[in-house]
C-alpha cells in the first residue's frame, strides 16, 4: 500500500511560500494568513514545525492586526473574521498567544454578534454559520467564551439546521458537509451536540461516500479530499465514525499525492496545493488518532485551558506513535 | 499606454461590458480572422489583429492569459497606493470637519482620490475577483455617496465578475449589500427579487451545481412574498425537470415549500388545501423524474423530504390538531402502499448489470429505510409486517453492504 510521503509534503509546502511570482500567489495573496495555517499545521502533524522561522512568522502577524483587534489576511488589507482564527491558530501552534492583546482581540470577535445570534464575517455584515464557528472556536482558544452570549448563538445555529439532519450557512440554506462541520464544531464546543439528531445528521454525512472510498460535500458531487476532511471530522465528533469504510478513504486520500514533488490535491491527479495537503494531511493522521475529537473535547472543552492546542498537538503525537507502534506489532 | 490603462480605458469607454474572460494568445489570430470574413474585407491569410492583449467586441472583453501577471500586479499596486492616500485623505477631512470653524465642501482631490479608488478597483476586481479588500473599498465609497446609479454600478461589476466567476463568494455577498442597502430606499424590492433570480438561473446554468449561485437564490426567499414563492416554485419547474442531478435546484424548490407552507395569513383553510396540493404536485412529477432517470440520488432525496412533508400534513388537520383518527391512518397507509409499490417496481424491473439500475435499487431502499427513520414510532410496527413481507433487508444486503448497518440502527 501507498504511504504518506512526508518528507515530500515538508518540502512541497516549504517552496509553495518561496514561490512569489505567479499569477496563483498574487491572486492568492490577500488570504497568506489562511495559508500559513494550513501549510504550518501540515507541518506539525508531519513533526516538522522546526522547519520555520517562529520570530518571522509572529512578527509577520502582528502587522496584519488592525485597530480594531481583527486581522487581515496579509498586510494593507480589511480585518476579517476568517484571518482573526488563522492568526490566533497559528500564534497558538507556536505557543506564542502571549503576544496578542487576547481582550482586543476577543472585543473584534465579540463585535461582531449580532441581535439574533448570528455573527457577521465582517464590519460589512455578511453572515453565515461559518463565521459562528470561527468566533466561538477562536474564543475557545483564547478562553473567553463567555464574552459573547452563547445560547442565542447556538439557537442561531440551529435555526439553520434542515430536514435532512444537515446545516447550511444561513436558515433555509443547503446542506452542505463544511456547513456541517462549522455547526456541529460550534455545538461541539458549547457543550449543545444534544440537540444533534446524530443518527438523521450521521445518516446524510455517511452517503457522502461514493465507490472510489472519497467523500463529497454534496449529494452528486465527485469525492475531494478536503471535504474527506469535514465529513470524517463531523463523523467523529457525533460518534458515527464506524458508519463509514476508512481504509477505503484513507486509500483515496494517498491516491491523491504527488509522490514525487509532495503535495496533496483534490482527487486523483489533479494539481496539488496547499489547502488540500493540509486536508489530507489531517484527514489521516485523524483517521489513525481522532486528532480533531482530542483537539475539540479533551482540550477546548473539557480542560479549556489557554495553551491547549498546543497541548492537543502533544496529546495527538503521542497517540499516533502508539498507534503506529501497534500496528507495526 | 501601459497595460493597466489599456484596460481600464477599454472598460470606461464601454460600459455595457457584460462578459469578461481569459484569451490565449493564439486565439487572437481565430478571432480577428473570423471577425475579419463576417466584416467584409479581403480574406488575407497572413492578417495579423492590431492589439493581442485585450479584446473588446460586441461589449465582450477577452484579456491575453500572457499578460495576467503583469496586469493584475499593476492594478493591485495602483489600487493599494490610491486607497492609502483616499484614506489619508478622509482622515484628514474628518479632523477638519471637528475644527468646525470653517466649512467644507467636497473638496475636489477627496473626488478625484475616490475615483482613482473605483477605477482600480475595478480593474482589479476582474483579475482578482475575491480581493475582499477591494470590493470593501467599493462600499465604502458608494456608502458615502448614497447615490442610486452608483449602487446599481455595483450590481452591474458584480455581474461582470460573475459572468466568469460563478462562484466567487465576495462577488455574491457584494451583490446582498447593495440590496439591502438598496431595498426599500430607492426601488421595488419585489422587482430586484425577480431580477436576481433570473440572474441566478442564468448562472447555474452555465455553472452546475453552483452552492453560492443557489444559496444567493435561497436568501432571496425570505423577502418574496405568498404569491412569489409559488411563481418561482412554477417557474423552476421545467428547469429542475432538465437538470435532475442539481441538488441545489432542488434543495431551492424545498426552501419555497416550506416558505410557502409557512406562510399563513390568519386561518385561512384555503392555504392548507393549496400548501397540500403543492406537495402533492412535486411528489408527482418527483415520481415521472425517478422513472425516467434512473438512479439519481438528488431525486430520490428530494422524495425523502417530499414525503415527510406529505404525512406530516396528513398527521395535523386542518385545525392544527394532532390526531389519531382512523381516516388519518387509512390517507398514511395508502400512501405507505403507493411508496411500497414505487420501491417494488425499482427493484424488479431492471437488470442489476447496469450501473444506473444498481444505482436505482440502491436509493430506493435506502429511501424507504430513511422514510422508517422518520416516521412517528407509534407506526412503525405496521410498516415492519410491510417490510418483512418485501424482504428489504435482503434487498439492502445486496444492493448497498456498505449501509446495511443502518438496519440495525433502525432497530427493526
Amino acid at each position: 500500500m501507498v504511504e504518506l510521503a512526508v518528507d515530500k509534503h515538508v518540502k512541497y509546502i516549504l517552496s509553495v511560500e518561496k514561490n512569489k511570482d505567479s499569477f496563483e500567489s498574487v491572486v492568492m495573496d490577500h488570504l497568506r494568513m489562511n495559508g500559513a495555517y494550513w501549510g504550518l499545521t501540515a507541518l506539525d502533524l508531519l513533526g516538522k514545525l522546526d522547519s520555520v522561522n517562529v520570530d518571522e512568522v509572529i512578527s509577520w502577524i502582528l502587522k496584519c492586526q488592525h485597530e480594531s483587534g481583527g486581522f487581515s489576511g496579509n498586510i494593507g488589507h480589511d480585518p476579517h473574521i476568517l484571518y482573526t482564527l488563522s492568526a490566533v491558530q497559528v500564534l497558538a501552534l507556536f505557543n506564542k498567544l502571549d503576544v496578542l492583546d487576547i481582550d482586543k482581540v476577543a472585543t473584534y470577535i465579540t463585535g461582531l454578534q449580532n441581535e439574533d445570534g448570528s455573527f457577521s464575517g465582517d464590519m460589512w455584515g455578511e453572515v453565515d454559520t461559518r463565521f459562528s464557528y470561527i468566533a466561538i472556536c477562536c474564543l475557545s482558544i483564547l478562553c473567553c467564551l463567555d464574552k459573547i452570549n452563547v445560547e442565542k448563538a447556538v439557537s442561531y445555529i440551529l435555526s439553520c439546521k434542515n430536514l435532512d439532519g444537515g446545516f447550511g450557512c444561513t436558515p433555509g440554506g443547503e446542506s452542505h458537509a463544511g456547513q456541517i462541520f462549522c455547526c456541529v464544531g460550534a455545538l461541539a464546543l458549547t457543550g449543545s451536540l444534544h440537540y444533534v439528531d446524530k443518527d438523521l445528521l450521521g445518516w446524510w454525512l455517511c452517503e457522502r461516500q461514493v465507490k472510489s472510498g472519497g467523500l463529497n460535500g454534496r449529494p452528486e458531487k465527485l469525492p475531494d479530499v478536503c471535504y474527506s476532511w469535514w465529513v470524517l471530522s463531523s463523523l467523529i465528533m457525533i460518534d458515527r465514525v464506524h458508519w463509514i469504510d476508512k481504509e477505503k478513504l484513507v486509500k483515496f486520500i494517498l491516491d491523491c499525492q504527488d509522490v514525487e514533488n509532495g503535495g496533496i490535491s483534490d482527487r486523483p491527479d489533479d494539481a496539488v496545493d496547499v489547502y488540500h495537503t493540509y486536508f489530507g494531511v489531517a484527514g489521516i493522521y485523524c483517521h489513525s488518532a481522532h486528532l480533531l475529537a482530542i483537539v475539540l473535547f479533551i482540550c477546548f472543552h473539557e480542560f479549556n485551558m489557554r495553551n491547549s492546542v498546543y497541548d492537543a498537538r502533544y496529546c495527538c503525537r503521542t497517540l499516533t506513535s502508539q498507534l503506529s507502534r501497534t500496528e507495526s506489532h | 499606454m501601459d497595460l493597466l490603462n489599456q484596460l481600464e480605458t477599454i472598460l470606461e469607454s464601454d460600459p455595457l461590458i457584460d462578459e469578461v474572460g481569459l484569451i490565449h494568445p493564439s486565439q487572437f489570430i481565430t478571432l480577428s480572422k473570423e471577425c475579419n470574413e463576417s466584416s467584409n474585407s479581403s480574406a488575407d491569410g497572413a492578417f495579423r489583429p492590431a492589439n493581442t492583449k485585450f479584446w473588446n467586441r460586441d461589449h465582450k472583453l477577452g484579456i491575453s492569459t500572457e499578460i495576467l501577471l503583469p496586469l493584475c500586479k499593476a492594478a493591485k499596486s495602483a489600487f493599494m497606493d490610491a486607497m492609502k492616500q483616499y484614506k489619508t485623505h478622509s482622515d484628514l477631512s474628518v479632523n477638519k470637519h471637528e475644527d468646525k470653524n470653517m466649512v467644507y465642501g467636497p473638496s475636489s482631490s477627496c473626488q478625484s482620490f475616490e475615483s482613482e479608488v473605483m477605477k482600480h478597483s475595478r480593474a482589479l476586481l476582474l483579475l482578482s475577483c475575491d480581493l475582499g479588500t477591494a470590493w470593501n473599498a467599493r462600499k465604502l465609497v458608494v456608502l458615502k455617496k448614497q447615490q442610486l446609479p452608483m449602487f446599481t454600478d455595483e450590481l452591474h461589476l458584480s455581474a461582470l465578475v460573475l459572468s466568469y466567476s460563478h462562484k466567487s463568494e465576495q462577488a455574491w455577498s457584494h451583490r446582498r449589500w447593495v440590496i439591502k442597502m438598496i431595498a426599500g430606499k430607492y426601488s421595488n424590492l419585489q422587482q430586484i427579487i425577480a431580477k436576481e433570480s433570473e440572474l441566478v438561473e442564468k448562472i447555474a446554468e452555465r455553472s452546475k451545481m453552483n452552492y453560492r449561485a443557489w444559496n444567493h437564490r435561497c436568501w432571496l426567499v425570505s423577502y418574496m412574498t405568498r404569491e412569489q414563492m409559488l411563481y418561482e416554485l412554477k417557474k423552476s419547474r421545467d428547469w429542475a425537470g432538465l437538470h435532475v442531478a442539481d441538488n441545489s435546484c432542488f434543495h431551492y424548490r424545498r426552501r419555497l415549500m416550506l416558505g410557502i407552507s409557512e406562510n399563513k395569513q390568519g386561518d385561512d383553510p384555503s392555504y392548507d388545501v393549496e400548501n397540500y396540493e403543492v406537495v402533492k404536485e412535486e411528489l408527482d412529477l418527483n415520481e415521472a423524474l425517478i422513472k425516467r432517470y434512473i438512479g439519481r440520488e438528488a431525486l430520490w432525496l428530494h422524495r425523502r423530504f417530499l414525503s415527510l412533508c406529505l404525512i406530516r400534513h396528513l398527521m395535523t388537520t386542518t385545525h392544527g390538531i394532532s390526531c389519531h383518527s382512523t381516516s388519518v391512518d387509512n390517507e398514511i397507509n395508502i400512501f405507505l402502499d403507493k411508496e411500497l409499490r414505487l420501491l417494488d417496481s425499482c427493484l424488479t424491473i431492471q437488470d442489476m448489470e447496469f450501473e444506473d439500475s444498481e444505482a436505482q435499487a440502491m436509493y430506493s431502499t435506502m429511501y424507504f429505510l430513511w422514510l422508517i427513520k422518520q416516521i412517528p414510532e407509534f407506526r412503525k410496527i405496521e410498516l415492519q409486517e410491510k417490510l418483512k413481507a418485501g424482504n428489504l433487508k435482503n434487498i439492502l444486503h445486496k444492493t448497498c453492504p456498505e449501509r446495511s448497518f443502518l438496519w440495525d440502527v433502525l432497530e427493526l
